[in-house]
């Protein structure tokens, strides 16, 4: 075993023999550019809501209630994918949000999440999950689409410009602090069922309802 | 600072005026309306107009007009809260178009059939009436008038129909809309436990930890119980809901186990169910041994479709469907045992995880199970059967009859138990669980009734359905339909109701509020009052009797079914509608009216107006000269004294709050059955279904049967049909209702988003639902308050625009004839895509 | 000849609809909630009414009457998890988010026991508050409210006196 290890690293260690350097230089090039190119096209099609949906738990929930918002179905037909929102758009942190989703891998071949239940079960830690991640990255995703900068607030009703243009404006708060439960329900407060607890929307999220449809 | 009347109206005019011209009137003079004396609204109860949950609301009413509506605080029922519906009842008689005066098709100043119409006097609508009635019975016999009231007919209303048809006209074919809403619970309690209405009440959902729904959306259908189970779900964390249906609708927002079955997959749930409970051990062997027998139903039964279909004729037992042979609790073990979880769940579509869990409320005897059911148990082509097996559950682990364990069958209309059921006006029955095919049940109400033996005939009449396909045959020459809508509520519409209502032969009759497609469909439109514009009396699900008094005036010449009814009485003489050889039996009513012969009988008109409660109007009262409610009243509770069925005195309920029967000595009884709650079990029993000749009730074993038609390749889908919250049945009250119909505009076609996308349908697409019947055009809605399943699609029946019966299948459960509402076969064609 | 054969058969297929007609089905009718000598056909569905997103606070017509919901609801999430109604609605969020809060007696239980928060019986808002469409009526109504009744009782008095 040993020996055989031993023999292909001399073989790959070796100058090579047979082949131009300019061969190799643009072989090399041109192979890089497959892999990557393979790389990132395999890694787009884990992006696509077809691929998100074929675990069947993913079915049931999550698409379905979806289906019903704003983000999927509206006027003008723009609409968010669960990628747009789950998965950074950056290669940085899109390559660390693509590792950890390795783990979701785990969860679905050993059946973490099979059924309806067991998505229940867990719909409040998913929840908190996507919140604390969107809390710490200044809710990055809603962000791509929808730019403080561009914001019309002569547009917006009072409540949703005053919010947006003072906790917003000053940082204080972020996107995912008030719409919160907007693609997706949300999961049981448990023992801080409380409108105005920690962890239910802000008072102004339903204004937003009001402006957009 | 005291106010003088006068300046308190100048002040009120000027303001007026003010507002009229767009000012502002001045703080002082609009700021005048604070005289007790002078804004005093009179508030009286009355139990709501709609559902069998039967709220009662406090209903204000000034200068002869309703202004105001809320729930009533002193009501067990409902303790102030209404549900939308409820809460705009004011408004429910003030459509624009209410019927004011009786209309005839007339063509040169005669009736035709094919003539516009032309209001008539009230004389010219009854003598032709009269006519129309003695010509039919003289030519072809008395089964050739029939009649369709309803469960929202007053109780004395229901009895005095069932009287005029059943004695004074000798014709069965008188049937209550209620056939179609729960003649399946009604088969199924008279099979089970030999009497109708459920032996628990309202109080069980503050008792039990676990609520069971079959094929019921009591948020939307039974609001108001809805919040009864809200609360307890709420307030009781530990309290488990469960919702079985098939589709998603407002009751799974309360679901901790939330499932969608296929359809027609109860009887396998059901019946899982009870073999889970067997094989966990978990039988109360104590109860079974001493109060409950085994039988095998007979199967094979028929969908209770014309005789001539393929599907009746295979049917080995349609004819006689409802009989059972005995067995023995191993047989019926041996039965069961072929429902295991792991079939129920394949053929449900429910996971098994939820199955168990739900088979678990039932078997685990520390849990106290409440089960609730409606439409999608009884609309159903084996709603008996399924009935049934929801007691078999109950029955196994002796969860019955005692607070917190409660099969509970609900009831869709105001008194469809009240009525209905109780008086009786189904075309088999006769008061107080009486049937017509029983001769002494027959004589019985012969003697109450001061009549010869053999004036009530023994055949059943036609039922609902049948009675659109006599009338389509020739066979019916006159109908009268009082209270109801049944051009647009009955089945299969353009090939059976419509021709049957149109065909030259039949003379139609449609007596309501406002004009409904029945109306309009009608040969002759009476005006009727509604509601707290007459004296009447409900019965709601929990066998609640409540009454109410008139409170205003009926507009114009519309006057009150019961008017309608006597005033009909008055011209027909016995002779022209009795056979000479029951004449000869009782010489003395030869020549006698009708009215005198039913309602001038020494008894209904032995009340004088004295009785009356001062300061109510009567209309119907002062029209007959007597106290005509409570005479029908008091002769009709004599059919249930002593016989588990007792009413109290007339005059105590228009005093509280209604009370639950049987009452006796004026105690209400709240769980029947049961020692120390019903008086009529006797002591030392503990458990008495007293009903039934050997004090036992039954648990029936059935099989599963398909559905007569199953979507295929040119009708894909299942089509289920029903309501939503804020209209009531076809709509005819509730859409004139500003607010109501702005919150529910029109019916809609519920289907999943990606069937639509499959059919290239879009929500707000116009679809043309197409069923082997006929065909309607609805917009599509695919994120509505009801989310169907793939393959199953949902329209509400209440918009006249778009008669959703057009498509639904006249087929009904065989040994109740209640339609099957809930499952037909349909397809779907885009019309234009926005 | 296959000209004919069609032409014929739309002769027929007219003649049928005629006999239909004939039978008197659609016979006229005073107008209802549907046009009147309509009930044998199959009516074309106007365009789904809008939902208006913010519409005016309305007037209510008696003092318990439900107040309807001015403005839209979509993916209004009230279920066992969650009440997004209450988020506005509640007592301590009503005054922040400018609505009005929940009335006094969604604090009352069954025996009108004033509780600290929302009444569980009070949970599910749509069951008697109603969001409302821009569809027009289809027949008017002629309620009117008891200040109306009032001034026409008491204009009637003192025309009279």
């Amino acid at each position: 075993m040993r020996r055989w290890l031993w023999r292909y690293w001399r073989l790959l260690t070796r100058p090579s023999l047979h082949f131009s350097l300019g061969f190799l230089t643009l072989g090399g090039f041109i192979a890089g550019v497959l892999f990557w190119g393979g790389f990132n096209t395999a890694l787009e099609a884990t992006n696509t809501q077809q691929f998100c949906v074929s675990c069947h738990e993913m079915e049931r929930n999550p698409l379905q209630e979806m289906q019903d918002t704003i983000h999927y179905s509206n006027r003008s037909g723009v609409r968010a994918q669960c990628a747009d929102c789950h998965v950074p758009h950056d290669w940085t942190h899109k390559m660390a949000r693509k590792m950890e989703a390795s783990k979701e891998v785990w969860g679905w071949v050993f059946g973490s999440i099979r059924t309806e239940e067991q998505f229940e079960a867990k719909r409040r830690v998913l929840a908190e999950r996507e919140w604390a991640r969107l809390k710490a990255n200044d809710s990055l995703e809603c962000r791509n689409c929808h730019e403080f900068e561009h914001m019309d607030f002569t547009q917006q009703s009072s409540r949703a410009s005053r919010a947006h243009s003072t906790s917003l404006a000053s940082g204080e708060a972020t996107c995912i602090d008030c719409h919160k439960g907007i693609a997706h329900e949300l999961p049981d407060m448990g023992p801080d069922f409380q409108a105005g607890s920690p962890g239910l929307p802000g008072v102004d999220s339903w204004v937003a309802h009001l402006e957009r449809d | 600072m005291k106010l003088t009347r006068r300046e308190f109206a100048k002040a009120n005019a000027l303001a007026v005026a003010a507002a009229t011209a767009g000012m502002t009137a001045p703080a002082g003079a609009s700021n005048l309306i604070t005289n007790a004396e002078l804004t005093r609204i009179a508030w009286n109860k009355a139990p709501c107009r709609f559902c069998g949950v039967g709220c009662s609301v406090m209903v204000g009413t000034y200068d002869g007009r309703i202004v105001a509506t809320h729930g009533d605080n002193q009501a067990e029922v409902n303790r102030g809260l209404n549900c939308v519906k409820g809460y705009f009842l004011s408004k429910i008689l003030y459509g624009e178009d209410r019927l004011r005066q009786p209309l005839l098709r007339k063509r040169n100043g005669v009736y035709d059939k094919d003539g516009d119409f032309e209001p008539v006097s009230w004389d010219e609508a009854l003598d032709l009436m009269a006519d129309k009635f003695k010509a039919a019975i003289r030519e072809h016999g008395p089964e050739s008038v029939a009649m369709l009231g309803s469960g929202q007919w007053t109780i004395w209303e229901g009895y005095a129909a069932s009287k005029l048809f059943k004695a004074g006209l000798r014709s069965n074919n008188i049937d209550p809309n209620a056939r179609h809403c729960m003649a399946s619970a009604v088969f199924a309690f008279m099979r089970a436990f030999g009497s109708d209405e459920p032996m628990g009440v309202y109080d069980d959902i503050e008792h039990a930890n676990a609520f069971v729904l079959w094929g019921s959306n009591m948020a939307e259908m039974h609001p108001v119980l809805w919040t009864r189970v809200t609360d307890r779900r709420l307030s009781r964390p530990d309290t488990r809901v469960a919702v079985l249906s098939t589709y998603e609708h407002r009751s799974f927002d309360l679901a901790d186990i939330p499932m969608v079955m296929h359809p027609n997959a109860d009887v396998v749930i059901l019946n899982y169910i009870a073999n889970h409970i067997i094989q966990s051990g978990r039988v109360d062997r104590d109860f079974v041994d001493s109060h409950t027998n085994f039988v095998r139903a007979v199967d094979d039964i028929g969908y209770g479709l014309r005789d001539e279909d393929p599907r009746q004729q295979a049917a080995a037992n349609a004819d006689d469907p409802n009989r059972w042979t005995e067995m023995s609790f191993d047989e019926f073990a041996e039965h069961v045992a072929d429902f295991t979880l792991e079939r129920a769940a394949r053929e449900s579509g429910v996971t098994e995880s939820r199955l168990e869990q739900l088979a678990e409320l039932y078997a685990d005897p520390d849990v106290k199970v409440m089960s609730f059911w409606t439409m999608g148990v009884n609309q159903h082509t084996r709603g008996v059967w399924v009935n049934n097996l929801i007691y078999n559950l109950h029955l196994l682990t002796g969860k019955i009859s005692e607070p917190g364990n409660s099969p509970f069958s609900l009831t869709g209309q105001p008194s469809a138990c009240g009525t209905a059921r109780e008086v009786g006006t189904f075309a088999h029955r006769l008061p107080a669980d009486r049937v017509v095919t029983n001769p002494e049940h027959r004589r019985f109400a012969e003697e109450v009734w001061k009549l010869p033996e053999g004036t009530i005939p023994e055949r059943v009449g036609f039922h609902a359905v049948e009675q659109s396909r006599r009338l389509r045959d020739g066979d019916i020459k006159v109908y009268w339909t009082q209270v109801c809508n049944n051009m647009q509520a009955g089945p299969n519409t353009q090939q059976e109701t419509l021709p049957g209502w149109r065909n030259p032969e039949a003379f139609v009759i449609v007596s309501d509020i406002y004009p409904t497609v029945s109306a309009q469909s009608a040969d002759l439109i009476l005006p009727a009052a509604g509601w707290v514009e007459k004296e009447g009396a409900f019965g709601n699900s929990e066998r609640r009797t409540q009454f109410f008094h008139q409170l205003v005036e009926a507009p114009g010449e519309a006057r009150s079914d019961l008017w309608q009814l006597v005033e009909f009485s008055k011209r027909i003489r016995v002779d022209e509608v009795w056979p000479e050889a029951l004449l000869e039996r009782a010489p003395e009513y030869r020549d006698k009216t009708l009215f005198e012969l039913l309602y001038a009988n020494g008894q209904v008109d032995r009340f004088p107006l004295a009785d009356m409660e001062e300061g109510y109007v009567n209309r119907e009262a002062e029209d007959f000269g007597f106290y005509i409610q409570k005479g029908l009243f008091e002769e009709y509770a004599r059919f249930g004294r002593g016989k588990g069925k007792d009413l109290d005195d007339f005059d105590v309920y228009h005093r509280v709050r209604g009370k639950r029967w049987p009452v006796v000595n004026g105690e209400e009884t709240l769980w029947r059955y049961r020692e120390g709650f019903d008086p009529y079990v006797q002591p030392g029993t503990g458990v008495q279904f007293y009903a039934k000749p050997d004090d036992r009730a039954l648990i029936f074993a059935v099989p599963d049967e398909p559905a007569p038609e199953r979507p295929d390749d040119d009708y894909p889908f299942w089509l289920c049909t029903g309501r939503v919250l804020e209209h009531w049945h076809t709509g005819s009250m509730t859409r004139r209702v500003p607010e109501l119909h702005r919150a529910v505009p029109e019916a809609l076609l519920y289907l999943h988003p990606e069937d639509a996308r499959e059919q290239g349908i879009r929500r707000g697409s116009e679809v043309r639902v197409v069923s082997r019947r006929g065909e309607v055009r609805l917009r599509a809605e695919t994120r509505g308050r009801v989310r169907p399943p793939r393959g199953l699609v949902y329209v509400p029946f209440f918009d006249a625009n778009r008669l959703i019966n057009n498509l639904v299948l006249d087929a009904t459960d065989p040994i109740s004839k209640q339609t099957d509402f809930k499952k037909c076969a349909v397809r779907l064609e885009l019309v234009s895509l926005a | 000849m296959k000209w004919l054969a069609i032409a014929s058969a739309m002769v027929a297929l007219a003649m049928l609809g005629m006999g239909v007609a004939d039978e008197g089905r659609d016979a006229s009718a005073p107008d209802g909630l549907r046009p009147g000598g309509t009930v044998g056909q199959s009516l074309p569905a106007p365009p789904m009414a809008g939902q208006s997103r913010e519409s005016g606070r309305e007037v209510l017509n008696y003092p318990e009457q439900p107040p309807v919901i001015p403005h839209n609801i979509r993916d209004y999430q009230v279920d066992l998890r969650s009440n997004r109604c209450l988020t506005c609605h509640s007592r301590e969020n009503a005054v922040d988010a400018g609505a009005p809060m929940v009335s006094i007696t969604h604090f009352m239980d069954r025996d009108k026991q004033v509780l600290a928060a929302v009444s569980p019986d009070r949970y599910f808002c749509t069951q008697c508050h109603v969001p409302q469409t821009d569809a027009s009526p289809i027949v008017g109504n002629t309620f009117r409210t008891v200040d109306e009744v009032l001034t026409e009782a008491l204009e009637r008095e003192g025309g009279g006196q």
